[in-house]
């Protein structure tokens, strides 16, 4: 055995070696960025990340299968004028249910909780409420609001904004102050809808909470993460 | 030259692995006990290359075979609900200490050669004038 062979396979060894532990340093690193470091709560942390990493993994599959849905779809439609046709009514139909990611011009408001040093007697004015939202996303639809998303949820026929003790849910996501509720459609009604003295965002204001609204053009709105089943609804014939 | 080939495969390795895709969080705990166990690998081999028993076969598939089977063996822990990895972290932590141990004297006892040959050369050097 002489020494080249032996520093060479042994230099080999070490690279294999390093690479993993990069990899594994890495790892860990991201994991411990993601959860909570405390030593005692290991096997939950685990637990976290491992649900965390089956729920991406099976969000990835669904996008993989909606591409591979909307490709079929093209390749049926091609050549067939009717097929075509019923293909932009489709794309239309799930622009405004919220099944895909659109884009306009709108309004986007932004309310926030009063700061900690406000002394205010009543204290129940300075958070903003389930009920607040609510109120905000009722005048945006007066108004004539096409796509809502609230905190990058986006607002769809089966949404509810729900009280969950110090939190709020919609769609079943948790989601807290500061909450950005961003609108699409005529820039001009929504702003003066909900910009005019007495309106939503003034009776918010009134308790020390923070609440803006401002004219954003080319607002991007992410398509509805969840999926809208049924059970009890028929076709009336 | 030995020395040479392991800091080189180091470096080109920690630059790759850098750039390397991460693993999933589910399995680095299998990908941790087979660190421990190349690990031990390496230090077992540079230890014999000093004793000068090295073997290119035992090292080899002792650096794969520990690794796999480390794997495999937390893999069953896992499954029987016990912790198998604590068993192979042990014997390979506490042979590594070994190894180590057999690097240190050595290098220890050649130093210690040199320095007494220097002695004597200086002593010599000292009569003559």
């Amino acid at each position: 055995m002489n020494k080249k062979q032996i520093s060479i396979t042994l230099g080999i060894m070490c690279f294999l070696l390093t690479i993993a532990i990069c990899v594994q340093i890495r790892t860990t690193n991201l994991a411990n960025s993601t959860v909570s470091q405390t030593l005692s709560d290991n096997e939950l942390r685990d637990q976290v990340l491992k649900m965390k990493e089956r729920y991406d993994n099976t969000y990835r599959e669904i996008e993989n299968a909606q591409k591979e849905l909307e490709k079929i779809r093209l390749t049926a439609t091609q050549n067939d004028k009717t097929a075509e046709a019923k293909e932009q009514e489709l794309k239309e139909n799930n622009m405004i249910l919220g099944n895909t990611d659109v884009t306009g011009d709108g309004v986007e408001i932004v309310l926030e909780d009063a700061k900690a040093s406000n002394t205010s007697l009543n204290l129940s004015a300075q958070l903003i409420h389930y009920s607040d939202i609510q109120l905000v996303v009722n005048e945006l639809k007066n108004a004539g609001a096409e796509a809502i998303e609230v905190n990058g949820q986006r607002l769809v026929a089966t949404s509810a904004i729900t009280c969950e003790g110090n939190i709020i849910k919609i769609n079943n996501e948790r989601i807290g102050s500061p909450f950005t509720i961003r609108a699409i459609g005529s820039q001009e009604l929504l702003y003066g809808g909900l910009s005019r003295i007495g309106s939503i965002l003034d009776v918010i204001r009134d308790g020390g909470n923070t609440a803006n609204i401002t004219k954003v053009d080319d607002i991007t709105i992410p398509k509805y993460s969840g999926v809208i089943s049924y059970k009890y609804l028929k076709e009336n014939k | 030259m030995i020395f040479i080939a392991i800091v080189l495969g180091c470096i080109i390795g920690a630059l790759i692995g850098i750039n390397m895709p991460m693993i999933s969080y589910t399995y680095s705990g299998y990908l941790a006990i087979a660190i421990i166990a190349a690990l031990d690998s390496v230090f077992g081999g540079i230890a014999s290359t000093l004793n000068k028993n090295f073997d290119l076969k035992i090292f080899v598939s002792g650096f794969f075979g520990n690794a796999i089977l480390s794997i495999l063996l937390t893999y069953l822990g896992q499954k029987l609900n016990v912790d198998i990895y604590l068993a192979a972290i042990v014997v390979f932590v506490g042979r590594m200490f070994n190894n180590l141990a057999i690097i240190r004297r050595y290098y220890i006892e050649k130093w210690g050669k040199r320095a007494e040959k220097n002695v004597e050369i200086d002593n010599s050097n000292n009569a003559k004038n």
